[in-house]
C-alpha cells in the first residue's frame, strides 16, 4: 500500500481513478435523477452498450498484461536508495565464473576470519552466493528436451529465508529438511509437473554444465508459488561433495571447472554510502586479483541484462499507447453515435429545464460508467486468471510475470481515463444542441 | 487449468467459426457483386460513408493504429527471422561438447581436431590442398567497461567475441569479408575484427560513424586494435568481436588448469547436401572426445525459438486489438441500419433481394477496414529497414544480443491486409445480417 504514495505513476492512476470515483458517487446522491437516467440511457440501446463493454474490456486486458511485464521489469532495474541488494560477479566475462574461494572473502560469518569487509556494513543476514547447476533427467543427450531439464540454484539453505526475493515467507520445515537430508532439493511447481515428479520422489540428474556431475535428488519441499515455479534449490554442500567425488574417482584430478563454480555472490547494504565503500573494497581487494571481480546493484545488473529487450520493451510501451487510443476511439465512435441519434431528446431535456451541464454531465456519466466497470471488470478477470495459472509466461527470462494488486487501479485509471476522452467531444456537442435548430429539423 | 483450457477451446471454436462464417459470406457477396446481373446500391453505401465522415473517420482511425502496430511488430518478428536465416552455410557442420546446443555452455578441449570425427566424416570434410576447410572457436560473452558518450559516465555493455583458431579460414567458412582499408589479423598482437554493428556501436563511443582500422578498443583489461571491419553480412557475425584464439582465452578465463578449452570445431562438408548425414554420423558413431554435431544451419534454425515466442506473442496482441477494431466496426454498422432502416425498407421496396443489402453492408464495412487498414499499412512498411536490437535462442540458454534491420515483407503485407479484410468482414457481418433481415413495411410504419 505504500507503493500508491512512493510510485508516482501508481499514484496517477488512483487519482484518475479515484476522482471520478468519488464525483460519480456525489453525484448520483445529489442528482438521483440523472443517474437513473444515464443508466435507462445505456439500456435502452444494450447492444451497443455491451458492444463498447467488450470492446474496452478486451484492451483493458491487453494493457493489463503488457503492464505487469513492463512494470514487474522497471521494478528489477529501478535503483532503491535504502536496504538494497548488490552482485558480485567476475569483472570481464559472461556468464561469471569465479572460484569458490572468493565467497569466503564475503561471508560474513562469525567463524569466518578471511571476511574481507565491516561486519557493520554486511551482516550474516546480508550474504548468499549463488553457483547454477542445470541436468536433466533424460540419460540420452538425443532424447534431452525442455521438459526433462532441471536447473538448480546451488546454495547454502540458511540463506534462502533472509536473501531469496520472495522466499522470506518459506516455511522454517522446508529450510531444515534441506539442510538435513543430503540430497534434497525444493522444485517449483511447474518443474515438478514437467519431470512428473512429486515430493518425497528421487530421481537422477544428468549434468549439462558440468560434465560429468550427475546428481541423486530427492524433493523435500515445493517452493511457494510465483517466481521458482520453473526452477529448483540445492545445498549447495552436496555440490561441493561431488566435486570432491569427482577428483577421487579421477586420481586427485580436479573437475576442469571446479574452480569456475561460483556464480554470483549476493550483499545487502543498508543505503548509497555503505554500497560504495563495499564496492570500492570488493573491486580493489588484492585477494581477487588473479580474477578481478565487480560489485555493483543488482538493478544495475537487471538493466544491463535487459538491454537487448530495450527495443521490445518500446514496442509495448507504444502498444499500450496504441491501444489506449484504440479504446478512446471505440468510445468516442459508441458515444457519438448515439448523441447524434439522441439531440432531439436532448433538446427535449433543455426544453423541460435541464441545464447544459446537466446534459454534459449525462453524456460523460454513460460513458464513464461503461468504462469504469468494463476497466474494473477486466482487470480484476486478468487478476485473477493469470494469478491462479502461475503468471503470464515470457519463457526467455525463465520466469512468469504475476499481476499485481495495483492492476485494479489501472484498470479502473483506463477505463474512466479513456472514456472521458473518448467522450469529451461528443458531450459537448450533446451540451451544445440547439433547441430551436433541432425542432426546425424535425418540423 | 483444465477447465480454463476447454474454455479458451470453446471460445476460440467460437471465434472460429464466426470468422470462418464472414469469411464465406463475405467471399459469396463478392462473388454476387462480380455477377453482371448484380445491382448491390454500393453508390448509396458510398455516401453514406461521405455523409457520415466523422463516424467513418473514427472508426477507420482505429483500424489504422491496430494494423500499424501490427505491421511493427511483425517487421519486427521477420526481421530476426531473416537475420537468423542468413547466417550459417548449408555445408558447415558445427560440432559441440555432448549435451550442449549452444556454443555458450560448450567445452571443447583444445585436442579437438578433424581426427576427432568418425572416419567417414573425415572423408567427407572439404580439403584445400593439405589444409581440411575446418576451424576451431572459442566464444565468450565480455563485459565490456566504457564511458557512456551522453552521461560521460562510466558504463558496461555486453559483447560477443569469438576467438578463431585461422581467421582467414573462418572468414571463408561463414562467407564473411572485410571492408576497404582493413585486413583480417596476424594474431601476434592483441588485433581485433569487428562485426558491422559492433563497429557502429563502439563509434558512437569515440563520436565517430563507426570504429575503423587503427582505432583501439578497451575489452577486459586491455585495448585491442582494430584490424578491420567486417562487411554487414546480414548475420550474427555482425553483431560480433573477432580475435586470435589465444588471446581471447587467456583474457576471458577460458584457460584452465586442465589447458585452453574452445566452444566449438566448425567444418565444411564438400557436398552441402551431406551435412545432415555428416552431423549424425558423428552423433551416432563413437568418439574418443563426447561431442555432438549439427549443421550450422540447424543451429540458427534453433536459435529463431525467441523468434517464434516473440511471432505467438504478436498474433495475440494483434487478435485482442482486432476484436476491439471489429466491435467497434460493429457499434458503427448497428448505428448506420438503425438510421437507415426506412432507406433499406425503401430499397427493398424498390426490388433490391435480400442478398443484395446484405453485400451492400458488407462492403461498406469493408470500405471502412480498407480505408483505415491501408493507410496503418502505408505508415507501417516506413519502418523497413530501421535497426533494432533482440535477442535470439534456443529457449534452453545462452542466445545471442543482435542488432537486425525491421523488415516488411510480402509476408508482413499479407498478414496486414488478411487482418483488415476478417476484421472488415466479421465486424460487418453480424450488423449486415441484421439489416437483411428487417421487414420492409414494419421499418416505414
Amino acid at each position: 500500500m505504500t507503493e500508491l504514495f512512493t510510485n508516482p505513476l501508481l499514484l496517477l492512476c488512483a487519482v484518475i481513478a479515484f476522482v471520478p470515483l468519488l464525483a460519480g458517487i456525489v453525484l448520483i446522491a445529489l442528482f438521483p435523477k440523472l443517474f437513473l437516467l444515464v443508466v435507462k440511457n445505456l439500456r435502452r440501446n444494450l447492444l451497443r452498450t455491451v458492444l463498447t463493454t467488450v470492446a474496452i474490456m478486451f484492451l483493458v486486458f491487453m494493457v493489463t498484461v503488457i503492464l505487469t511485464v513492463v512494470y514487474t521489469l522497471d521494478l528489477f532495474t529501478t535503483e532503491k536508495s535504502k536496504d538494497f541488494k548488490l552482485i558480485v560477479m567476475e569483472r570481464w566475462q559472461l556468464p561469471s565464473q569465479m572460484p569458490p574461494t572468493h565467497a569466503k572473502y564475503l561471508d560474513p560469518d562469525p567463524k569466518n576470519s578471511q571476511f574481507l569487509l565491516d561486519r557493520k556494513d554486511v551482516t550474516p543476514n546480508d550474504f548468499m552466493s549463488w553457483s547454477f547447476y542445470a541436468g536433466s533427467t533424460e540419460p540420452d543427450p538425443k532424447k534431452r528436451n525442455l521438459n526433462n531439464l532441471a536447473f538448480f540454484f546451488v546454495m547454502n539453505p540458511h540463506h534462502i529465508r533472509p536473501m531469496m526475493d520472495d522466499l522470506g515467507d518459506l516455511d522454517p520445515k522446508l529450510v531444515e529438511a534441506l539442510v538435513q537430508t543430503r540430497r534434497g532439493c525444493l522444485m517449483g511447481r511447474e518443474r515438478m509437473e514437467a519431470l512428473d515428479k512429486k515430493v518425497g520422489e528421487r530421481f537422477s540428474v544428468y549434468g549439462l554444465n558440468y560434465k560429468d556431475i550427475d546428481l541423486e535428488f530427492e524433493i523435500v519441499g515445493q517452493l511457494p508459488e510465483g517466481r521458482y515455479n520453473k526452477n529448483a534449490i540445492m545445498n549447495e554442500d552436496y555440490f561441493t561433495q561431488a566435486m570432491n567425488k569427482y577428483a577421487l574417482k579421477n586420481n586427485g584430478k580436479k573437475h576442469p571447472l571446479d574452480m569456475k563454480r561460483l556464480n554470483l555472490i549476493w550483499l545487502r547494504v543498508p543505503d548509497d554510502a555503505t554500497y560504495k565503500r563495499v564496492a570500492a573494497k570488493v573491486e580493489s581487494a588484492s585477494v581477487f586479483a588473479d580474477l578481478p571481480v565487480k560489485c555493483e546493484t543488482a538493478s544495475s545488473a537487471s538493466s544491463r541484462f535487459l538491454e537487448p529487450f530495450r527495443d521490445l520493451l518500446r514496442i509495448m510501451k507504444w502498444l499500450v499507447v496504441a491501444i489506449l487510443i484504440s479504446m478512446s476511439l471505440v468510445v468516442a465512435n459508441a458515444i457519438s453515435i448515439s448523441v447524434r441519434e439522441r439531440q432531439t431528446e436532448m433538446a427535449v431535456l433543455k426544453v423541460v429545464g435541464y441545464q447544459p451541464r446537466q446534459i454534459l454531465a449525462m453524456v460523460l456519466g454513460e460513458s464513464m460508467l461503461v468504462g469504469g466497470t468494463s476497466g474494473l471488470l477486466a482487470s480484476t478477470l486478468t487478476f485473477w486468471l493469470f494469478n491462479s495459472i502461475g503468471g503470464i509466461p515470457f519463457p526467455l527470462l525463465w520466469f512468469a510475470f504475476f499481476v499485481p494488486w495495483h492492476a485494479l487501479i489501472w484498470g479502473l485509471a483506463i477505463g474512466f481515463g479513456t472514456s472521458l476522452l473518448g467522450s469529451i467531444l461528443p458531450a459537448w456537442s450533446a451540451r451544445s444542441v440547439k433547441v430551436s435548430e433541432v425542432f426546425a429539423k424535425v418540423a | 487449468m483444465k477447465l480454463l483450457f476447454y474454455l479458451f477451446l470453446v471460445v476460440a471454436l467460437l471465434v472460429g467459426l464466426i470468422v470462418m462464417a464472414a469469411l464465406l459470406t463475405g467471399l459469396a457477396a463478392i462473388v454476387h457483386l462480380l455477377l453482371p446481373v448484380a445491382k448491390v446500391p454500393l453508390r448509396y453505401n458510398l455516401r453514406n460513408l461521405q455523409v457520415r465522415w466523422k463516424t467513418t473517420a473514427i472508426t477507420a482511425l482505429a483500424f489504422t493504429v491496430v494494423i500499424f502496430l501490427l505491421t511493427w511488430m511483425l517487421a519486427f518478428v521477420q526481421g530476426m527471422n531473416h537475420l537468423v536465416k542468413n547466417s550459417g552455410h548449408p555445408g558447415n557442420i558445427i560440432v559441440l561438447a555432448a549435451g550442449s546446443n549452444d556454443e555458450t555452455y560448450s567445452n571443447l578441449p583444445a585436442s579437438v581436431d578433424v581426427r576427432l570425427l568418425p572416419k567417414n566424416v573425415q572423408e567427407m570434410v572439404l580439403k584445400d590442398g593439405d589444409n581440411f576447410w575446418a576451424v576451431r572457436e572459442v566464444y565468450v560473452v565480455v563485459n565490456q567497461e566504457f564511458i557512456h558518450p551522453k552521461t560521460k559516465e562510466l558504463d558496461r555493455r555486453f559483447v560477443q567475441m569469438r576467438g578463431v583458431d585461422d581467421v582467414k579460414m573462418a572468414a571463408r567458412l561463414h562467407g564473411l569479408e572485410l571492408q576497404p582499408g582493413g585486413q583480417w589479423f596476424s594474431g601476434k598482437t592483441y588485433e581485433v575484427v569487428l562485426g558491422a554493428s559492433v563497429a557502429k556501436k563502439f563509434g558512437a563511443d569515440l563520436g565517430k560513424d563507426a570504429v575503423e582500422p587503427g582505432d583501439e578498443v578497451q575489452l577486459g583489461s586491455r585495448k585491442w586494435r582494430v584490424s578491420g571491419v567486417m562487411k554487414a553480412s546480414g548475420s550474427t557475425f555482425a553483431n560480433e568481436v573477432w580475435a586470435r584464439d589465444i588471446h581471447v582465452q587467456e583474457s576471458f578465463g577460458r584457460k584452465t588448469e586442465t589447458g585452453p578449452s574452445y566452444s566449438s570445431y566448425v567444418v565444411r562438408i564438400k557436398d552441402p547436401s551431406l551435412a545432415d548425414k555428416a552431423s549424425d554420423l558423428v552423433d551416432q558413431e563413437r568418439t574418443t572426445e563426447a561431442i555432438t554435431a549439427m549443421t550450422e544451419k540447424k543451429y540458427y534454425e534453433n536459435l529463431s525459438q525467441t523468434n517464434l515466442q516473440f511471432m505467438v506473442a504478436a498474433i495475440i496482441v494483434a487478435i485482442m486489438m482486432s476484436i476491439g477494431g471489429v466491435l467497434s466496426v460493429m457499434n458503427t454498422m448497428f448505428a448506420a441500419i438503425s438510421q437507415r432502416s426506412k432507406d433499406i425498407a425503401v430499397l427493398r421496396l424498390l426490388g433490391y433481394g435480400r442478398w443484395q443489402i446484405l453485400a451492400s453492408f458488407l462492403m461498406e464495412s469493408l470500405v471502412i477496414a480498407l480505408v483505415g487498414g491501408l493507410l496503418g499499412l502505408a505508415l507501417g512498411s516506413l519502418l523497413n529497414g530501421l535497426t533494432a536490437t533482440s535477442v535470439v535462442a534456443s529457449g534452453t540458454g545462452g542466445g545471442k544480443s543482435i542488432v537486425f534491420a525491421l523488415v516488411v515483407d510480402q509476408l508482413v503485407v499479407f498478414a496486414g491486409l488478411a487482418l483488415i479484410v476478417v476484421m472488415g468482414l466479421v465486424g460487418g457481418l453480424i450488423p449486415s445480417l441484421s439489416a437483411m433481415r428487417l421487414r420492409p413495411l414494419e421499418s416505414l410504419r
